[in-house]
């Protein structure tokens, strides 16, 4: 029940990406092929283990479509990561990445890990965005790249994990501010965190938390 | 803007003119001064102004002032001043403190005053936006009016503002600022904002508790005291309610977020509480009805349960209980709080095993469940409180088999405590039930009901029931009683509702028959009752007895619908005939229908809480109104059918039942089958370790086989060697091809040949010498064994003979061999040469076939030699055969020999034997002899020397063996 640390994330992307199966996928270990269209934002919530420590994720699934879009914008503030989602089969959804992406910068603290995720891996017969599309995207702009299928599951629960990891590391270089909660982090009950743990995880290497499992 | 002038014209009259002058006036210098104490000036006259003339000034300065907010940001004070004049224009909030006394709808008015004021304001959405930027300033002047003014916005037009708010960037995030404000009159009055901004409004409520508002709001709560707390606590729990009410995703945020576990203290209401505030018992009823939000029947199964899980966790539920049995806790407060428990432990068995546990505080303790139903029993306590008790009896038996049969169980016989010492819940119902008051017949009758819902054991148990009525009469049982009441019809005499007491039988027999044959059995069995029951539905009633008339019908018809036709008289068929006689179809189905189209029947339906505002609506329990919903159709196509329908429902039961035979002989094969398979399968399992084994063994054996198979095959390339061996030897024999290989081998064989005969010769030098040395040894022996000797000397000499014939051959042969040889080197030569010699053309034809033919004749001559060789050698291995006929014969011979030697030496042996015998007799008869002459010489007769001296050389032995004589003696007698 206690946690070390409260890690808020937020999930955009166009609608029909498989946002709330993600979050279903992740939090249920389930998949619903039919599912409602999400009116406005969902919530859902699991806890992860990283580095030993215990970490509740809170995670709210917005609606894709334009006119929920400036209801989304009042979750970037608080949120410390997010997972910005495609649809590896629908390029639109990969042309509008730069949009999201646009406005996530904008309203969002600027230490928000971005998570970029290719949804529904498992329909490669209908790809229509490559993986290394995906790849130099998310080069280009600083984002954490995974590919992933909420409906088989692969790399559902490395890409809440690995953002999750990539946010602890930026605590422990001391680049959020644990102690602010408009930054989407929290300090969980009865934990004492000096400032300026640093040293350990930031010896680790990024490296590892961009490493995807090879299963997609 | 034409119906504002409508009322500024209308009200022209009021405001003296000099005040509507001096209002343009005002509204000119703030607009045109270039100075900006000026400006700020006349802003604050027109504040003064806004509360009185607020017509005016709103419809003349609304303008100016947005212009101010627009321009004059970096002055704070004339921000404040034209944010409190716009607060006042549009406010409805400090209408009282106007002293307006003028019309009765001027409260009215002023509301219209207003919404239409804010309509004005948000038509320009930039507006509103540039409020809630103004409201990011610090500055106490600036922000205070700037909050109330955006609240009064919100209480105006809710909807229309919160859209803007919501699509202007941040504008909910800037809001929960507020409640970050270390002014705590900011905190509180933002706390009503958001109170505004989150009302009706899901999307807003998320981000509200997306920017962590529960954390803030509780930690407010907390710091404020809990439900001491004064007003801030109250607003604070209201906003809260705003949050969480009908909002899943918000509910599910507070359970995960663990906030359910920081509710706990607020319950903790101690005994010693003397006396409670206003606020306190307001505090904690929001706080109860906080709890029940989270836990409201109407919400998702599993959030609730998930919550009701996470009270009993974190002891919220067991601090509710504490409230539940504690003294001195206000009416409304207890009657809140047991409906607060009712929906806590609804359907959730943890929940409801640890209610059942729950003690009052009482000497003896008793089980709060009877402490509860005593109040309901109780005409002197509230009404709202009884129907909490009878909510929370119906939650507790809601889902709960097991509480279900406890309650029941206090009704049977066996376990009714013949002491009385202590009152149980099923002495309770049943008092409740026979009571003289209507509101207990009622309640008593649901809450039995509910011991019921659902539950086939319970319902054939309560059937057990046995009451005693009156001193001397027989006991009678629960269902009896129940009719017997009913049968007072009309009139029944009971304080309350002539109605209530009847529609709560009615409601409990329908329950209680429904899905049970044998209690619809029971139920016939009196023969009152269908009578009863058809003359109710029958009559024409009036209208105060149609939903009685319609419970009947239900009754009724369940009794078909249910009838396992056990009873000859009230079988199904019979019973629907007596419809049909008595009451007409048509007439029952309308009677049935009074039910579902009763007033209250809907209301009932809605929620499960029996939450009624006056005793006379306690008509329907929502359990039940689901019985009906789902009995009523059945029940009108049972009526319908036909009798031949219903015969043909009986042949289709019976071809059921039928197929069901054979799905059951189906089984049964399948059950033989499964079991010869599983049979099978361990036979097959055997068989497969047997198969195993047999199989290693198998391989093992392999290996072997083909361990013996190299060694074979080893000895078959040792064998094939030691055959090419022997080939070549036999093959000697056969002679074909070309000479020098033939002579080649012709030399080898002779040459074994040779050595064979020098070893055999060997032999037979050595045998000659052991016969001679024979021979020699046997000169004196018999004439027998020389004769026999003699003949094998012969034979020898003859073996000798011939031996040295066969020498002989062999030297010439071998003498033979190499004349052939070098016969062949000179035939091979002239080969060569003849071959040189062939190609030479130049000599004549004659010549060359002179040649050809001196050739040829050589050729001949030779191929004649070869031949003759051929022969020769075909003679010589005759020849040799011959030679190693006679030395096998010779070699038996000489077996046959070597064993009469043996004999003969035996002979020899024992012949030497008989002359060591006879040389031993000679020497005793010599000893006898001399003995014999010497006795003679004693006796006088005369011996020859030799013997004498002979005889002396005994005489010694003689001396010495005296006792021999005599034993000689001895022999000779
Ligand atoms: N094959 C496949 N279908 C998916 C996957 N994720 C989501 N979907 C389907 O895509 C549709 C949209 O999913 P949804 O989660 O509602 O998208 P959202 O609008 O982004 O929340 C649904 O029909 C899902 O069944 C996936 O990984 N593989
Ligand atoms: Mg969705």
């Amino acid at each position: 029940m206690t946690y070390a640390y409260l890690f808020k994330y937020i999930i955009i992307g166009d609608t029909g990406v498989g946002k709330s199966c993600l979050l279903l996928q992740f939090t249920d270990k389930r998949f619903q092929p039919v599912h409602d269209l999400t009116i406005g934002v969902e919530f859902g919530a699991r806890m992860v283990n990283i580095d030993g420590k215990q970490i509740k994720l809170q995670i709210w699934d917005t609606a894709g479509q334009e006119s929920f879009r400036s209801i989304t914008r009042s979750y970037y503030r608080g949120a410390a990561g997010a997972l910005l989602v495609y649809d590896i089969t629908r390029r639109e959804t990969f042309n509008h990445l730069t949009s999201w992406l646009e406005d996530a910068r904008q309203h969002s603290s600027s230490n928000m890990v971005i998570m970029l995720i290719g949804n529904k891996s498992d329909l490669e017969s209908r790809r229509d965005v490559k993986r290394e599309e995906g790849e130099a995207f998310a080069r280009e702009h600083g984002l954490i790249f995974m590919e992933t299928s909420a409906k088989t599951a692969c790399n559902v629960e490395e890409a809440f994990i690995n953002t999750a990891k990539e946010i602890y590391r930026k605590i422990q270089q001391g680049l959020f501010d644990v102690h602010n909660e408009a930054n989407g982090i929290k300090i969980g009950p009865q934990q004492c965190i000096s400032t300026s743990v640093g040293s350990i995880a930031s010896q680790r290497n990024s490296g590892d938390v961009e490493s995807n499992s090879g299963c997609c | 803007m034409n119906f504002l002038r409508g009322v500024m014209g209308g009200q022209s009259a009021g405001p003296q003119h000099t005040e509507a002058e001096t209002i343009q006036k005002l509204c000119d210098r703030v607009a045109s001064s270039t100075l900006l104490d000026d400006r700020r000036d006349a802003v604050r006259a027109l504040k003064s102004l806004s509360k009185k003339y607020r017509l005016e000034v709103g419809i003349q300065a609304m303008e100016h002032l947005i212009h101010v907010l627009q321009t004059d940001r970096s002055d704070s004070e004339i921000i404040g001043y034209a944010l409190d004049t716009l607060y006042n224009i549009i406010s409805n909030d400090d209408e009282e403190e106007v002293d307006d006394v003028e019309e009765e709808n001027s409260t009215r008015q002023s509301e219209d005053l207003g919404s239409q004021f804010t309509e004005i304001f948000i038509k320009q959405q930039e507006n509103v936006t540039l409020l809630l930027s103004l409201l990011e300033e610090f500055d106490f002047h600036v922000r205070w009016p700037g909050v109330k003014l955006l609240t009064s916005l919100l209480k105006q037009l809710g909807p229309q503002v919160q859209q803007i708010i919501l699509v202007s960037p941040m504008g909910v995030s800037r809001l929960m600022d507020l409640l970050a404000d270390s002014r705590e009159v900011i905190r509180n009055d933002g706390v009503l904002l958001l109170q505004a901004l989150t009302r009706s409004n899901g999307a807003i409520q998320k981000i509200v508790a997306f920017e962590n508002a529960f954390e803030r709001l509780l930690d407010i709560i907390t710091d404020e005291g809990n439900s001491d707390g004064g007003i801030v606590v109250e607003d604070c729990l209201i906003l809260l309610q705003n949050l969480l009410k009908n909002n899943n995703s918000n509910q599910n945020f507070f359970k995960e977020g663990s906030y359910i576990q920081r509710m706990k203290p607020w319950f903790e209401v101690g005994d010693e509480n003397s006396g409670w505030s206003a606020q306190e018992v307001t505090n904690l009823h929001l706080m109860l009805q906080l709890v029940r939000v989270l836990v409201s029947p109407t919400n998702p199964p599993g959030a609730t349960s998930s919550c009701q899980k996470a009270m009993f966790q974190c002891g919220l539920l067991q601090q509710l209980c504490t409230i539940l049995m504690a003294t001195g806790v206000p009416a409304d407060i207890l009657t809140e709080t047991i409906n607060t428990v009712s929906e806590v432990i609804r359907g959730c068995q943890v929940n409801q095993d640890y209610f059942a546990s729950v003690n009052a505080p009482s000497n003896p303790p008793r089980p709060a469940i009877v402490v509860l139903l005593m109040s309901m029993v109780n005409e002197r306590q509230p009404f709202v409180l009884r129907c909490a008790v009878l909510y929370c009896f119906q939650c507790f038996l809601y889902k709960n088999q097991k509480g279900q049969g406890e309650i029941v169980s206090t009704l049977l016989p066996s376990t009714i405590d013949a002491t009385g010492s202590s009152v149980s819940a099923g002495q309770l119902l049943c008092g409740g039930l026979f009571s003289t008051d209507s509101l207990s017949n009622w309640c008593a009758a649901v809450a039995l009901a509910h011991a019921l819902q659902e539950n086939a054991t319970q319902k054939e148990q309560l059937l057990r029931v046995q009451l005693a009525t009156s001193i001397g009469n027989p006991p009678v049982s629960l269902l009896q009683q129940c009719t017997n009441i009913l049968s007072q019809g009309d009139k029944i005499d009971r304080r309350g509702s002539k109605i209530q007491t009847r529609v709560g039988l009615l409601m409990l027999l329908c329950t209680w028959l429904s899905n049970c044959p044998i209690a619809v059995t029971h139920f016939l069995h009196n023969s009152a009752n269908v009578p009863f029951l058809t003359g109710q539905i029958a009559e024409n009633l009036g209208e105060e007895e149609q939903l009685v008339q319609g419970l009947c019908a239900l009754l009724l018809g369940i009794s078909i619908y249910f009838n396992d036709n056990s009873l000859e008289s009230y079988m199904k068929e019979k019973l629907k005939q007596l419809i049909e006689k008595r009451i007409g179809k048509e007439n029952f189905i309308e009677k049935l229908g009074f039910i579902s189209k009763h007033e209250l029947y809907s209301r009932a339906s809605q929620k499960p809480q029996p939450n009624f505002p006056s005793p006379e609506y306690m008509i329907f329990d929502h359990e039940f109104t689901k019985l009906v919903k789902e009995l009523e159709g059945v029940i009108t196509k049972a009526i319908y059918k036909s009798s031949e329908e219903d015969k043909k429902e009986e042949e289709v039961k019976k071809t059921l039942e039928q197929h069901d035979n054979i799905v059951t002989h189906y089984k049964n094969v399948i059950r033989e089958q499964d079991l010869q398979l599983e049979e099978l399968k361990q036979q097959i399992s055997t068989l497969k370790c047997q198969n195993e084994q047999l199989q290693t063994a198998v391989t093992q054996q392999v290996s072997q086989i083909q361990q013996h198979k190299d060694q074979y095959n080893l000895l078959k390339v040792q064998l094939g060697k030691d055959n090419q061996h022997q080939v070549s030897s036999s093959d000697g024999a056969q002679m074909n091809g070309i000479q020098p290989e033939e002579i080649g081998r012709l030399q080898e064989e002779i040459e074994q040949l040779k050595s064979n005969q020098e070893l055999l010769q060997s032999q037979l030098a050595e045998k000659d010498s052991l016969i001679e040395n024979l021979k020699s040894s046997l000169t004196t022996p018999d004439t027998n064994e020389a004769t026999a000797s003699a003949g094998e000397s012969e034979q020898i000499a003859e073996l000798k003979q011939e031996l040295t014939t066969l020498k002989s051959q062999l030297i010439s042969q071998s003498g033979e061999m190499t004349k052939l040889q070098t016969e062949k080197q000179e035939l091979l030569q002239k080969t060569e040469a003849f071959a040189k010699s062939v190609p030479m053309p130049i000599e004549s034809e004659t010549v060359i076939a002179a040649k050809t033919a001196d050739v040829e004749g050589r050729l001949s001559a030779l191929l004649q030699e070869t031949e003759e060789l051929k022969n020769e050698i075909k003679a010589l291995s005759e020849e040799r055969d011959a030679i190693k006929e006679q030395l096998d014969s010779s070699n038996s011979t000489i077996a046959i020999l070597q064993n009469e030697r043996n004999k003969l030496e035996v002979d020899i042996t024992d012949s030497k034997k008989e002359q060591d015998d006879l040389l031993v007799l000679l020497a005793d008869q010599d000893q006898k002899i001399f003995s014999l002459k010497n006795k003679l010489k004693e006796f006088g007769h005369p011996i020859e020397e030799e013997d004498e001296l002979e005889s002396g050389d005994q005489d010694d032995e003689d001396d010495e063996d005296e006792d021999d004589s005599k034993d000689q003696g001895h022999i000779q007698l």
